[in-house]
């Protein structure tokens, strides 16, 4: 009884002071933002030493940065968002930016501009592309697109010709036969399995003159696009030109497990932007080049996208210390020339590209340029996908793939099925 | 401290100016009202984190929330859907099933068989037992299921070792056929806590029975089926309701092996983990809720068929 009484004094001293620390007031001059982002421990490095600096340049206002893969980021940014507890700024992305405006989640940032927020030379396309419903909701962190990251010495190894710009499906198979025939570093094959990425089923079906979705949020492609898709997939499976079902299926999102990185295939589909974090991880030397086109004249796949925003949570009583940090964080030259270079993406603004352009290295230099030199690749950007969409991307698809590749049902069934599944998933509500 | 109920001290002296005042509350108050201040902490914890959030996510399985906007009220909706066209929750009761019902068995069969070695009167059992029990400890840990994934990958140390004979085994954890039974190794290998209890129940075996049935011929096997295992009945039935409640609500290591995906195909779907997707994979907050209420009538349903069964099979000697 003695002792339970001691803890019972010790645990409300502790709930006191704990009280006590809770309540103490924040000195009137000091502004602590709070950041949260998606993204690579290269990234985290990069954006903290931007906030150093940006801290050195103006005393008194603190950024306390934070980040996660981008699967557990998502969560975390709802939950803080739903408990009335969201990070000052905050990373946002092309998928879900329409969902948070529309849903007064973050703020609108036309009152800052031209003020705290400088955008005298940013990229025209770049702002519309973070506008919702004609109000300003993120800034982009550059223009990027998607891309196949090559290993080129494992090309050069199995004395394969690096793929470019005119690429196609037809040389994709020919170059897994020239690496099967090669078999180097114990049977690695040329390319990963494509089936379940859905950015690239996208790429293949605008280059036929479909998408992924129309602009009022139903499927753009049928079931013979889909049973088309998977079939070309197995077909290379099965000849056992493209990694193994096993294989794959060891890829559950972070960059470190995708086939490149692990070194079962040479080329592995992602953005280009991430160019950086991918080589970040590997020694080989990467580059990256556009998805394969569907034939000769396969066009208009890809399309330039703003990698991500920084937004301004609705929430936040600092909004105007937290544009003046997105002001800095996309218009500092020293900040982005030795620190951000182009791992967000390509920077937006004119004087701020022009200044980093000559301090880059030559495999920058190819992120820098590639969007730009995607030519009749390039075409108009999509509507948003509808807010469902979601679950199509990280789970259907995948499973569906895998489905094919287990061989649990054949690329016939997997079509119709995943058409079926998809339109249920887009209607549904709640 | 005990509570003491209503009027047990009848006989204590009331003072004369509130007896006639005094209601029933007012002398409950004044008699108990010391313990429950004592309490409070226990209370506000108890209805502020436990009963309260447990009835705000009552409220919430009858709605359509997403986090962003407020919840508005669907009826049964999710429910009549979970039921009548969600093919994932039956994947998820499936494989959560399946895990609980060879799992658990598997567990407490190798409990019951290390526990008994380590009764045979060891030196230094105490530091068996703390090794045979530190994997419970650690079992549930997130460096233990990475650890796992290593293990089983397709050029992970097990199929290093199976090279060595000749075998080229598959990629474990990334196919749907094996993927599942990896976990249930995992759940097997944390056989401590109920391997511990198991040897506490042993000990409280009287040796005479031995003894007895020693002299009446019967020999080690007849020994552990008719003096050893009716005497442990309830030590077995306690550890199969823990583990089995325990079984139904694993999450971590499927949700670390797969990514958080359930996948290769869904065969790692625990249902928690589809719990998890709906709720943070996908924002439909009202769906998980009805599922976490679904999940705990299961469990209390088998909870409640355990017991009313334990009558034709536990043994208490009294």
């Amino acid at each position: 009884m003695r002792s339970n009484r001691r803890q019972f004094l010790l645990g409300s001293a502790a709930v006191l002071a704990a009280g006590a620390s809770g309540f103490r007031p924040a000195f009137a001059a000091d502004a602590n933002l709070r950041q949260i982002f998606w993204g690579s421990q290269e990234r985290a490095n990069r954006t903290y030493k931007t906030n150093d600096l940006f801290t050195a340049a103006n005393p008194g206002t603190k950024i306390t940065g934070e980040f996660y893969a981008w699967n557990d980021y998502w969560p975390k940014l709802a939950t803080e968002t739903a408990g009335g507890n969201a990070p000052d700024i905050i990373q946002m992305d092309y998928r879900y930016i329409v969902e948070y405006a529309t849903r007064q989640a973050i703020a609108p940032l036309d009152e800052f501009v031209g003020k705290e927020l400088d955008l005298h030379d940013f990229d025209q396309d770049q702002i519309e592309g973070g506008k919702v419903n004609g109000k300003l909701y993120g800034i982009s962190l550059g223009a990027n697109s998607v891309a196949s990251i090559v290993n080129t010495a494992a090309f050069k190894e199995a004395g394969v010709p690096v793929p470019d710009n005119n690429f196609t499906y037809d040389d994709l198979r020919a170059a897994c036969e020239a690496f099967k025939k090669a078999n180097i570093r114990g049977g690695m094959k040329a390319f990963q399995d494509g089936s379940g990425v859905e950015p690239l089923l996208e790429n293949w079906l605008r280059q036929r003159g479909k998408a992924l979705y129309t602009a009022d949020g139903k499927l753009g492609f049928d079931a013979k696009d889909a049973t088309e898709w998977f079939k070309l997939w197995n077909d290379l499976r099965n000849d056992g030109l493209i990694v193994s079902a096993d294989d794959q299926a060891l890829d559950t999102g972070p960059l470190d497990q995708t086939m490149v990185i692990q070194g079962k295939a040479a080329v592995t589909f992602a953005n280009s932007n991430q160019l950086v974090a991918f080589q970040a991880l590997t020694k080989d030397p990467l580059t990256i080049t556009a998805f394969p086109r569907v034939g000769k004249d396969g066009k208009g796949g890809h399309y330039r996208k703003p990698s991500m925003f920084w937004s301004v949570a609705q929430q936040s009583k600092l909004q105007s210390d937290a544009a003046k940090y997105l002001s800095f964080f996309i218009n500092d030259v020293n900040a982005n020339k030795t620190v951000l270079g182009v791992e967000r993406g390509i920077p937006a603004a004119a004087s701020v590209r022009n200044a980093i352009a000559p301090t880059l290295s030559p495999q920058d230099q190819v992120a820098l340029h590639f969007v730009a030199n995607l030519g009749d690749l390039l075409g108009p950007i999509p509507p948003p996908p509808p807010s469902n969409a979601g679950e199509i991307d990280i789970d259907l698809i995948l499973k569906t793939s895998q489905q094919v590749a287990f061989g649990q049902q054949s690329p016939e069934d997997a079509g119709p099925a995943f058409v079926q599944q998809a339109t249920d998933i887009l209607s549904r509500k709640g | 401290m005990t509570v003491r109920p209503l009027g047990a001290d009848s006989d204590l002296p009331i003072s004369g100016r509130t007896a006639t005042a005094a209601s029933p509350w007012r002398l409950f108050w004044r008699r108990n009202g010391a313990g429950y201040a004592f309490l409070t902490p226990w209370f506000v914890g108890f209805f502020g984190l436990t009963i309260g959030p447990a009835l705000i996510s009552l409220y919430l399985s009858f709605t359509d929330f997403n986090l962003l906007q407020s919840p508005h009220w669907v009826g049964d909706a999710n429910y009549l859907r979970i039921f009548t066209a969600d093919a994932k929750f039956m994947q998820a009761l499936r494989v959560t099933f399946f895990f609980a019902v060879v799992s658990v068995p598997l567990k407490l069969a190798f409990a019951l068989a290390i526990a008994m070695l380590l009764n045979r009167g060891l030196k230094g059992l105490p530091i068996y037992r703390a090794i045979f029990y530190l994997p419970s400890l650690l079992g549930a840990s997130v460096a233990i299921a990475v650890l796992w994934r290593e293990l089983f990958a397709g050029d992970g140390v097990i199929n290093q070792l199976l090279g060595y004979v000749g075998i080229t085994g598959p990629s474990w954890i990334s196919n749907p056929r094996y993927a599942l039974w990896t976990i249930i190794l995992l759940a097997v290998w944390q056989f401590g806590s109920p391997m511990v209890i198991f040897l506490a129940g042993l000990r409280q075996i009287p040796q005479d029975l031995y003894e007895a049935a020693a002299i009446d011929g019967a020999s080690k096997a007849r020994q552990f089926w008719s003096v050893t295992l009716p005497l442990l009945t309830p030590v077995i039935f306690f550890n199969a309701i823990i583990q089995g409640i325990d079984a139904f609500k694993s999450f971590t290591p499927a949700f670390i092996i797969s990514g958080g995906t359930g996948n290769p195909i869904n065969s790692t779907l625990f249902y928690t983990l589809y719990l998890y997707q709906e709720a943070f994979g996908f924002f439909r907050m009202g769906n998980a809720a009805a599922l976490a209420w679904i999940l705990l009538i299961i469990i209390a349903v088998f909870t409640g068929i355990s017991f009313l069964t334990s009558r034709y099979w536990v043994y208490y000697d009294e």
